[in-house]
């Protein structure tokens, strides 16, 4: 069906032929398995032990970036919330609002990032919702996620568990996606080759949980970047970190364009990193296996848990002195995520 | 093999610097950052965590946001609101309070304010924008007034009609000459004196004041706070240009030549401190159809500033941020009441972000 | 505000130049520096090229020490 010229219209919207065509041929067309439903609610069988459930909106803009797109932001999103609790995502819903005028083919490209993401996740969309909104009512496309999954045996993770003497790690190199979708919306005019770190994480996080269940915290660092989540876990948790700046991995075309900025990486979106706590005999083990991981390779540690100044993130600058890292603030950062 | 070597002298550099700086003893010394980016730097580099007692390092006036009086940002809300005017300005200048409402506020209100990185980004946009009628807010010191320049003849040349300047410029020496007296030696900044060369230096050395051209790296700072304190014992006035690899005697004639094409020496108020004489910087007559006070015929404002707010005091070095009762309680940078703790390069924020 | 940041020349046409900070490229302004040439490096603020950058840091706090004691 060739989708190219056509757009969404009001009528797509409304209940009739033209939702069913919608449906039928965009949706239904990419996220086909044999829960996916047409009736008014997906019946699914029930999984062992607790689950995980959470949701998220997307609004980002643009829909298009390098790297991704706004669909497989929103499965990214979802999946990696699940993960940070040690939840298999099992089950996926998605809702959209479209505008009126919305070019069907590009929605098709943002299903079948979505359709392609969630089976990389091992994730599968169960159940949808379309509403058309009227020009100028909503920015092209908003999507919202909701995900069940369950907890891996023996899990427990929450931002309340740091404690002294843990270890800190990301996942990768911090702060490539608002660095990407500042690019993007050419605000600036600077060029530079930084693409969105959008990913699933499950598989890194799965790979590690099987081996070491006892990590105390992961949080996924999206909006306000890693400096953020290290604050609010320090305010959770009732601990301080003493960061290493020069073990902080960063991708140079992301400093340089920080640089040009004055603004601070540690303070911008990571949609594909996570921030993982983990006791410090084990430190060598979690990295060893993030390591062997697609989406985790440039994983490294970052600092420690202390005691000294609870709720204060310290950094270690590469001359050795001490300084805070600034409180998450105002920055003037347009809608990234 | 190269990058190695040089990257551990680099290291006994700083080392030594540091051996100096820590180990001093005697005195006390105080040195003024004149630079807001110096304040900055200082304290996102943990500098301040190597000095001795005897070493006191004083934040002084020289961000560009902080300095700015509120009644600016009044003339910049009153041309977006009352004039329907577009205002482009750099984002440091965003969420400063003027007497009512900030550009954030105001744009809130319909006003449309945008950033942007340059000046002459803000001239593309009114070229781009014939229907519009663009105001760029100009501020800045020595470093930053070229660029205003360049936009404004590139603008001439492209025989724009709605681009037009909101003057706040201002130069250094006024302030150099007025706080010379609360500080021992000046780490003068070093974008200021690529372009104005040393001579203002010199010109202070000949009065009996003190100072080294600082850069802004961790090896940059520490070496020209080193030269300070060793220079200080010898007991003579002294200027030390630190970063002859960016500052030269002469510093950049073609920058000052396009100033003074096109902008005149004014007085003008620098908030918290008061009118100090030709420290600013206006459009001159000729090109008063690009001077956006003449251009949409402003009332004089008369802003107000904030009770209680003793930024004046701290922008001269005379209290520390925590001294200002205001500052942690009701003032901090989400809800700044003075200049000092708007821009992230303001002595109060500094301070509030990597201190407390 | 005042964020300098040095910059290496790429391309130069007429009154502008490509600038790139460690895979950063912009265009900004050469007005002020007539006579830059692809590979000089220089401090950019503001959207201008302000100063050409010669000799390195290393070497200069080297130096700046050494006279120094």
């Amino acid at each position: 069906m060739d989708l190219k010229g056509k757009t969404v219209t009001l009528a797509h919207g409304a209940g009739g032929k033209q939702t069913a065509e919608l449906i039928g041929q965009v949706f239904k067309a990419h996220f086909a398995n044999p829960y996916f439903t047409a009736d008014d609610a997906a019946t699914l069988p029930q999984p062992d032990g607790r689950i995980a459930m959470t949701t998220d909106g997307f609004i980002v803009s643009p829909r298009f970036f390098r790297g991704g797109n706004i669909g497989k932001l929103s499965i990214c999103g979802t999946v990696n919330d699940l993960a940070c609790m040690g939840a298999k995502p099992l089950y996926l819903t998605c809702a959209f609002v479209i505008e009126e005028g919305f070019p069907m083919d590009q929605l098709e490209e943002i299903v079948c990032a979505m359709e392609k993401t969630a089976k990389e996740a091992g994730v599968v969309i169960v159940a949808g919702d379309t509403k058309v909104a009227g020009k100028g009512q909503v920015d092209g496309v908003f999507i919202t996620t909701t995900g069940v999954g369950q907890i891996m045996d023996g899990v427990h993770t929450s931002g309340s568990l740091a404690k002294k003497g843990d270890t800190v790690l990301v996942t990768g190199d911090i702060g490539r996606h608002g660095c990407c979708i500042l690019l993007e919306r050419d605000e600036f005019g600077i060029e530079a080759e930084v693409s969105s770190d959008c990913a699933p994480l499950w598989n890194s996080v799965e790979a590690v949980l099987r081996e070491v269940p006892d990590v105390h915290v992961i949080r996924d660092a999206t909006r306000g970047g890693v400096g953020t989540v290290l604050y609010e876990i320090a305010g959770e948790s009732n601990v301080g970190f003493l960061l290493d700046q020069e073990a902080i991995p960063i991708d140079l075309a992301v400093s340089g364009v920080t640089g040009l900025l004055g603004l601070d990486p540690l303070y911008l979106a990571c949609e594909g990193t996570l921030v993982m706590i983990v006791p410090q005999e084990k430190t060598r083990q979690v990295l060893q296996i993030l390591h062997t991981q697609e989406h985790s390779r440039h994983a490294a540690v970052i600092g420690t848990v202390t005691d000294t100044e609870p709720g204060r993130v310290v950094m270690r600058t590469a001359f050795g002195t001490q300084t805070y890292l600034p409180q998450p603030g105002n920055e003037l950062l347009p809608r990234i995520c | 093999m190269t990058d190695q070597v040089e990257k551990s002298s680099e290291q006994s550099a700083i080392e030594k610097a540091r051996g100096i700086i820590s180990s001093y003893r005697g005195p006390k010394i105080r040195i003024m950052e004149v630079c807001g980016t110096h304040t900055h730097e200082i304290f996102r580099q943990g500098i301040r965590s190597l000095l001795p007692e005897d070493i006191e390092l004083i934040s002084g006036p020289g961000c560009p946001v902080c300095v700015t009086p509120v009644s600016f940002i009044d003339e910049a809300v009153f041309l977006a609101l009352e004039k329907g005017c577009t205002i482009l300005t750099f984002g440091d200048l965003v969420r400063v309070p003027g007497s009512l409402l900030s550009l954030q506020t105001a744009r809130g209100k319909g006003g449309r304010i945008q950033v942007v990185y340059s000046p002459l980004d803000a001239e593309v946009y009114a070229r781009e924008h014939p229907e519009e009628q663009v105001v760029f807010l100009s501020v800045g010191f020595e470093t930053t007034t070229p660029s205003s320049c360049i936009a404004l003849e590139q603008a001439i040349d492209d025989n724009l009609d709605n681009f037009s300047l909101l003057c706040a410029n201002k130069t250094m020496p006024a302030a150099y000459r007025a706080l010379m007296n609360t500080t021992d030696a000046y780490l003068y900044p070093g974008h200021v004196c690529a372009i104005s060369g040393l001579g203002d230096c010199r010109d202070m050395l000949a009065l009996g004041m003190s100072g080294v051209v600082a850069g802004f790296t961790p090896a940059e700072l520490l070496t020209a706070l080193a030269v300070i304190v060793k220079k200080t014992q010898e007991g003579k006035p002294f200027l030390v240009n630190c970063y002859p690899r960016v500052v030269t005697e002469e510093g950049s004639p073609e920058a000052r030549a396009l100033v003074e094409k096109y902008m005149e020496p004014c007085d003008t108020r620098w908030r918290g401190i008061g009118v100090m004489e030709h420290s600013g910087l206006q459009l001159r007559d000729a090109y008063a159809a690009y001077d956006a006070r003449k251009k949409y015929d402003l009332p004089k404002i008369e802003g107000k500033e904030a009770r209680g707010c003793r930024c004046g005091e701290v922008l001269q070095g005379r209290i520390k941020p925590k001294d200002c009762p205001l500052f942690g309680k009701g003032c901090s940078p989400e809800h700044p009441v003075g200049a000092c703790m708007v821009s992230s390069e303001g002595a109060c924020s500094a301070f509030y972000l990597y201190q407390r | 505000m005042c964020v300098g940041l040095s910059a290496k020349v790429v391309r130069v046409n007429g009154g502008s130049a490509i600038v790139d900070a460690s895979g950063a490229r912009r265009e900004v302004s050469s007005r002020l520096l007539t006579d830059l040439v692809p590979g000089d490096y220089v401090m950019v603020h503001a959207g201008a090229a302000i100063a050409k950058i010669s000799g390195n840091e290393e070497k200069e706090a080297n130096s700046l020490m050494e006279e120094l004691l």
